[in-house]
Parts: C-alpha cells; structure tokens; sequence
C-alpha cells in the first residue's frame, strides 16, 4: 500500500521542468534510478501536466514502483521507488580512470590503468568483443578464440610499435613523387617491373599471413590485435605501390615464378602464430629489410627509392615485433626454440626444389643494380648481388641472435632460410 | 509419472516460438515440463481447450471471459504476468486538438484498435461510458480492425491508432498503457504532438487457463516452477522480456469483471 510520501527513503532527486517523458525525461528517470538500492526512492519535480501518468504507466513497465504523487501552483513532486530488477546484469561502470599525458600525448603505453590494467597470461576461455577486463554483462554471447596464451602472441614492446606505427602511416597515391616517373633504359624498366611484382607477391604472404591468426586473438590481448591490424594495413599499402609502379612506366607486371609461390605457400602452413610469425618476420620480413636496402641504394629514379624507403621503414617495425615475439615465446618457453628450429629445417626440406631466387629475379637484380645489360654494367650488377646475399646472411644471423638463439644455431639456420629471400 | 502439461499459445508473431521453446526447455530442467501447441487466432485455442486437446490456454482477458461463458465458469485462471495485474488504456489525443478533458471527446474522431482488442477498443468503450460518453452515439469511431482473431495481441492496431492520431485522422486514440510506455521510452511518439488524456481504471489482462477438471497435482508444480523464474537471472531474461513481464504471478480475477460486462453491454458474440 501507498506510504505517506515523507516517509519514503528519497535519495536522489530531478527537476524535470516542463519537459515530456518522451521527449527525454524518462532518461534522467532511467539513469537516476541505476544507482539507487531496491526501495530507495527518486524523487522528480514537473511542471509537464501529463508526467504523471505516463510515469505510473512506465513504472510498472519498468519493474519500478509509482509511489504518488503531490502537486500545487502547477508543479507536481513525483516519488519512484526503485524495484529490484536490475536494468543491466553487470556491475557499475568505471569512473575517477585518468590516463596519464606523455607530453602533449595519449600513448598506449601509459594505458594500462584501472581494469584494463591487468593483463593476465591466460585470457579468460569465454571471449567477448570488448575492451580487456570491461564488466560483461551476464548472459552476452561469448565467444571462443584460440589464441588465448599470453605467450603465444605478445611482444614487450608491442604499444611502442603500435604508436609508431599509426604515427608513421602514409598514402600511397601522395607520398611518391610519381611525376619523377620518366622513360627508362628498357631492360632496367624490364627489370624494376619484375622486381615490383616479386615484391608484390611477397606482401602477399606478409599480408594473408596476419589475416589468418587476427581473428583468433582473444581480445584480452588487445595490443596483439591491434599491432597486427597496422602490419596488415602496411603490407595492403605496399601491395598498392609495388603494384602501381609495375604498372606507370610503360612496363607492367612481370611472372609470379612457380619458386616464388611455392617458397610463399610455405609460409600459410604454421598453424600457430609464433612458428608462422618467427619465419615471416624474423627472417622472411628481415631478409627483406636488406633486398629494400639494396633497392633503395640503386633505385634507377626517385619513385622507386622512395617506394622501397618507406617499405623499408615499416617493415623494420614488423622486423622488430617478430624479434620481440621470438623473444618473449622462447623466454618463457624454452621448447619454442626448438619449434622454430624444427620449423627452418621442415620448410627447407620443403623447399629443397628451390634452388636459388630464380633466374628471372636474379637477372633483374643484376640489371636492375648495374644500371643496364651492357658489359660493365652487368660486371657491377653480379658483383652487387652477390655481396647482397652476404649481407643478407650476416644480418639474419644478428637477428636471431637478438631473438635468443646461440651464435652457431643462427648461422645453421640462416643457411636453411629460403633463397626465395621472403 | 504423469503426462506433462500441453500448453497453447497463439502465434501472433514469430518470437512466441523462441518465447515458448524456451519456457518449454526452462520446465524441462526446473522438472515438471511442458509441451506446446500454437494456434492461429484464440477461438480455436479456446475450443481446443474446452475439447479437452490442451491442458493449459495462454489466453487473452477476452479468451479468458470466452473460456468462462463456455464452461459456465468451470474454468480456472493459474498465473500471469506481473504486467497483466493491472493492465489500462489510454486514451491520447493530438494536442493541437484543443482537448483536455473527456467531455471535449464528444463529436470527435476516436481511434480504436481491434474489435476484439480488449484493451484497445472493448474497454476503452466500457470505461468511457462509465465517465458517461456514449462513444458509439456520441464520437465518430475510426476502427483499425487488423489481425482480428489474435485479440490485439499483435500491437499492429495500436501503431495504427497512434499513427491516425498523430497524422490528423483521428482526434483522439485508444492504446493499450504498456503499449503507450513502450511508445514513450523509445521515444517513438512525438511529444510535441501527441499526449495523455486519460488513463482508465485497471484491469486484469492474459492468464493462464484451465478447466477446473485438470487436477492440481498436474498444474501446481507447472505454476511453481513458473512463478520461481527470475528476471535478474541473465538466462531467464530475453524470455521474459520478448513476453512483457518482470514476474510471473499467482492469477487473480476479480479484475476481469469489468470486461465481463463490456461484453454484455456491447453486444459482442462469444
């Protein structure tokens, strides 16, 4: 029965002037209530004439309890008593978070702050498309993602490369000079075109790659799935620009060689993401670090340097995650090591067809460093090549040495690495 | 061990088979189980009931009063929603038409919903002849007859008299109240033009409906175990939600006696 509306425990309280319950009130009503316990009482002023009812007619719709109300001059007070059905099956919401600033900035590494704090090394087994550690409502769909260790998907310097990532972006159709375009020798346009399609085809696979494990990194590894999305937008890029140069000089795309394919399949194979990023990134990617290099330094025009820096410049970000994951895995694991180990030795048995980089790709990095087909020319282009594969080999023995591998294993290994380069 | 319940329900939208199939496998795990059938309009389930082919009818409050004049009260109300207790309609005007109380009804457009809506169009007439309008002499009636045989349940009646009224057609509505809440809370009546006038008296709505020859050892523990799901229970939830109530209750019937009347007084074949 109606209590005497004195009596009633008002602990919050709304004018709600003239305004309609459709035309809004019924959000304060709402949202003033949330926090109130079941008996605890809001009480609304209204000078609207027909808030009266239509709140007594929400109340019950609601699950509250209309508890009278008084009125003169016009003015009405309105008492709800809350009920005890709980509009939303969680519990409340953070409040008082305060990101620090870095500088002028908001940096990923600064946001690990309230909830989203911890990071634990196993996710939780149900998934939710949230942010980590956000309260999920009882009864939400839960989702299941394989990828739910710690290890099998972190680096340490992931929000570092992530910030570097999105502040490094750039557009391909603006930041080429492509007007530098002019005719070139035609054997080393020949040359460039088949190049860029050989790159190309490699960005394939280094796109395709990460494309296949996102959708399976529980989201409670955030960074994860976020660094991963930037690699993939990279390589969507340099897909755009190998692929334009091959077309806007007068030469267009060269043959995807059955080597290059074969050696780039390879890559698909690693059902887990450490083994499939340990031989993308750390060699594949870091191999490719020097081939751009090398392409950057005997760039025939500026549009093709520049093409090859920039690739070059974000490809050192994957280079250094691949690293850093490698890192991280045989820290905590000592098997992964040998996974990655076992890994090199099953693609090169693999890939034992596979010879050397082919000749179409040879020859054209031969033309393409010499500056032409005449006799000097390709007396400088072979010499060039040449001291790239021991560049190539030196520099992927420092970079498994920094991901944890001993001196003679990293030689061993590099040594398996595909002649395909990627 | 005895049959479980065969309950019946009438399909007046695609969700009452979610709604029951869920219910159905809640009676399942809480023990006395249930079975269902759906019907396409409330006359046939109403006969189906009286033959003896279900157990339990989800009736409407005019289904119910059906049940009752065909059994000549051997019937019996089991349980219903917290939201049927004290049902009412509403009666909304346009506010540009310059009417503010009842009487201001008289020589205008009044909306109804279905004919056999107890809620938007048999009580809204009882009740305004209460407050001495004769509305089928003294209004012009604008009647959305839709979906008849499914007694309003379908809401598309009252969209339609909502929308008459804000549209001009009609001055004035009638609407079922947790139709208007609805309205309201999603913001999908223009409260620039559309308001309140009046709010009728309570009524009984939907029950449960059975013959009094089921035996209580059958339907008891069925009510039981119905009255014990809990709308802050995440599973129980989206069902009680997509059926409109927070609690189901033990059934009271002094509520219906208003339609019981309208019936009489309106003439209306059973």
């Amino acid at each position: 029965m109606t209590r005497p509306l004195s009596i009633m425990n008002v602990k919050a309280q709304y004018d709600g002037e003239d305004l309609g319950a459709s035309e809004g009130l019924l959000v304060a009503v709402a949202r003033l209530l949330d926090p109130l316990a079941e008996g605890e009482a809001l009480e609304l002023i209204s000078e609207n004439p027909t808030v009266s009812d239509d709140l007594r007619i929400w109340c019950r719709r609601a699950g509250h309890r209309f508890a009278g109300a008084t009125g003169e001059n016009g003015k009405s007070i309105l008492v709800v008593e809350r009920g005890r059905v709980r509009r939303t099956l969680a519990d409340r919401a953070e409040w008082g978070i305060r990101m620090p600033m870095r500088g002028e900035t908001i940096d990923m590494r600064d946001w690990q702050v309230g909830r989203h704090a911890a990071i634990e090394d196993e996710a939780p087994s149900g998934g939710s498309l949230a942010p980590r550690n956000a309260d999920i409502e009882e009864g939400a769909a839960s989702i299941e993602f394989s990828i739910r260790k710690r290890t099998d998907v972190w680096a340490n310097a992931i929000s570092e490369l992530y910030e570097q990532a999105t502040s490094s972006q750039w557009v391909g159709a603006r930041d080429i000079p492509w007007q530098a375009l002019a005719p070139l020798d035609d054997e080393v346009e020949r040359a460039v075109c088949q190049i860029m399609t050989f790159l190309a085809e490699n960005e394939y696979a280094a796109l395709y790659v990460p494309a296949r494990f996102i959708g399976q990194i529980h989201p409670h590894f955030t960074e994860a799935a976020l660094f991963l999305s930037t690699v993939m937008v990279d390589e969507a890029r340099h897909i755009e620009v190998f692929t334009k140069r091959a077309l806007a000089n007068g030469g267009g795309l060269g043959i995807a060689s059955a080597s290059t394919q074969l050696s780039l399949a390879s890559l698909l194979e690693p059902r887990d993401f450490s083994t499939a990023s340990f031989l993308l990134s750390v060699l594949g990617e870091g191999t490719f670090l020097d081939l751009l290099a090398f392409l950057e330094d005997h760039a025939p025009e500026r549009a093709t340097r520049e093409i090859c820096r920039r690739a070059r410049q974000d490809e050192t970000r994957h280079v250094k995650f691949g690293i850093s994951h490698a890192k991280y895995a045989i820290e905590a694991d000592a098997n992964a090591a040998r996974r990655f180990g076992s890994a090199v030795e099953a693609r090169a048995e693999f890939l034992k067809s596979v010879s050397g980089v082919g000749a179409l790709i040879e020859e054209s990095l031969i033309i393409y460093s010499g500056g032409g087909m005449s006799p000097s020319s390709l007396r400088a282009g072979t010499k060039r090549v040449a001291e790239l594969y021991e560049t190539m080999h030196t520099n992927r023995v420092k970079r498994l040495t920094a991901a944890g591998f001993g001196i003679d294993q990293a030689d061993h290994m590099s040594r398996l690495h595909t002649p395909n380069f990627m | 061990m005895t049959r479980p319940i065969l309950m019946g329900a009438v399909a007046y939208d695609p969700k009452v088979v979610p709604i029951w199939d869920g219910i159905r496998e809640y009676l399942k795990e809480a023990g006395p189980g249930m079975d269902y059938v759906l019907f396409s309009n409330y006359e046939a389930q109403v006969d189906a009931l009286i033959s003896g082919f279900i157990d339990i009818a989800w009736n409407t409050n005019l289904a119910y009063v059906r049940t009752h004049r065909r059994t000549d009260g051997h019937c019996r109300a089991l349980a219903m929603r917290d939201t049927d207790v004290d049902y009412s309609s509403v009666i909304v005007v346009r506010k540009d038409a310059g009417m503010n109380t009842l009487a201001d009804l008289r020589g205008r457009t009044l909306a109804l919903g279905s004919r056999d809506s107890g809620h938007a169009a048999i009580l809204p007439l009882y009740f305004l002849k209460r407050q001495d309008i004769d509305a089928q002499r003294e209004l012009k009636l604008l009647r959305f007859d839709l979906d008849v045989g499914k007694h309003g349940d379908t809401g598309a009646s009252e969209s339609a008299v909502l929308n008459a009224v804000a549209s001009g057609q009609a001055d004035a509505g009638a609407v079922g109240d947790p139709f208007w809440a609805k309205a309201l809370e999603e913001r999908a009546v223009d409260g620039e033009k559309v308001r309140l006038l009046w709010n009728t008296p309570a009524y009984h709505h939907c029950n449960f409906t059975a013959l009094e020859s089921l035996e209580e050892s059958r339907f008891e523990p069925w009510v039981e175990a119905l009255l014990r799901m809990d709308y802050n229970d995440s599973k129980h939830r989206p069902l009680l939600d997509m059926e409109g109530l927070k609690r189901w209750l033990p059934a009271q019937t002094e509520g219906y006696r208003t339609l019981f009347e309208a019936v009489d007084e309106q003439g209306l074949e059973l």
